[in-house]
């Protein structure tokens, strides 16, 4: 069982390093896009590190409804409680 | 059909009547020429025993002589004029090819001069009943969904292959500034040996986005291409990936900046 909390300090960090962004800035609400400026091809990035992260193979699909931080770390969530 | 625009008592036009015809037989040519590969050559050369990468080398090979032979036709009828300054640099191992995309030309310019080039295609030609064979034969990468475009493109690159990519997406717009998607220069980052840029310069502008093609410039379009200094990938590539993709996009953007491409 994997804690929401502890998904959301892990990504923060995960951002932090790729994207060089302030950490502050990274809350649930930012959107990923229009306030972290996080675009299709980082997206791409992003995805890659979190498949070697989590060990597990993530459909490019499911992240294209994500629009907030928070959108981000349900998908990873409710993807590590996966069987 | 507009004619030119008469500036001198005896105008100059360039034998412009002349050139309608040969540009009407180059779009012809092409047309069937493609149909013909498409729908006949291709498909022969698929049923030539070989393996898998001599038999697609065997067809991209086809496809770089018939554009050949089409840039010659459109060239010594005179429909065009070409210089191609640096050609024998492209179609190295591992090389990612970037150029500007001006107009229809470009790469049947670029796929006529470069040995064995893979190329990043809009997906419409996988549902183009005459090019989808050719295409899928001949290993071109489709341009989306982006995130399997990149990692097709960065396969394409580690099995040492040479693969075009218009960074742009799409044909410049005319008198509007360059923008650059950085999907190239995150394959460059992920997988090319070598990056070179290509400029490409068309003047007066000549199958452009906004022009149709009876529409002939006076003079005659001559297509400029020359390939520039080598780009290397790994200078790049000692940070996260994101941020090395936007320092890359932006030496790239500076490059063709310098070589005032995009104002043509």
């Amino acid at each position: 069982m994997h804690d929401r909390d502890a998904v959301f300090s892990e990504l923060r960090a995960t951002l932090v390093e790729l994207f060089e962004l302030d950490p502050e800035r990274i809350t649930p609400e930012a959107r990923l896009y229009d306030e972290l400026e996080i675009d299709s091809i980082d997206a791409i990035d992003l995805m890659d590190r979190l498949r070697r992260q989590t060990g597990r193979k993530i459909d490019s699909d499911r992240f294209r409804s994500v629009r907030t931080v928070s959108d981000l770390v349900d998908t990873i969530h409710q993807l590590l409680n996966e069987t | 059909m507009v004619p030119p625009v008469r500036t001198a008592a005896r105008p100059f036009r360039d034998l412009y009547y002349v050139r309608l015809v040969t540009t009407g037989l180059s779009f012809l040519l092409f047309g069937l020429g493609g149909v013909l590969l498409g729908i006949v050559v291709v498909p022969l050369l698929l049923v030539v025993p070989g393996g898998g990468a001599a038999r697609r080398t065997r067809i991209r090979r086809m496809i770089q002589l018939a554009f050949r032979f089409f840039v010659g036709f459109a060239h010594h009828s005179g429909a065009i004029s070409f210089s191609f300054a640096g050609a024998e640099r492209l179609g190295r191992p591992g090389q990612l090819i970037v150029a500007n995309h001006p107009s229809l030309m470009d790469i049947v310019l670029l796929i006529a001069f470069t040995r064995d080039a893979c190329c990043v295609v809009k997906r419409e030609a996988w549902r183009n009943p005459a090019m989808v064979i050719s295409v899928s034969a001949a290993g071109y990468v489709p341009n989306a969904p982006t995130d399997l475009m990149i990692e097709r493109a960065a396969a394409v690159l580690s099995a040492g292959e040479c693969l075009i990519m218009f960074p742009e997406g799409t044909r410049t717009v005319l008198h509007r500034a360059m923008h650059f998607h950085r999907g190239a220069a995150s394959v460059a980052l992920r997988a090319a040996r070598v990056v070179t840029p290509v400029f490409i310069c068309v003047e007066p502008p000549s199958l452009t986005k906004a022009m149709p093609w009876y529409q002939l410039p006076v003079p005659r379009a001559h297509f400029a291409l020359r390939v520039g200094h080598d780009i290397d990938p790994v200078a790049f590539r000692n940070g996260p990936l994101p941020i090395a993709s936007r320092a890359l996009n932006e030496r790239l953007a500076a490059t063709y900046a310098a070589e005032g491409a995009g104002n043509y």
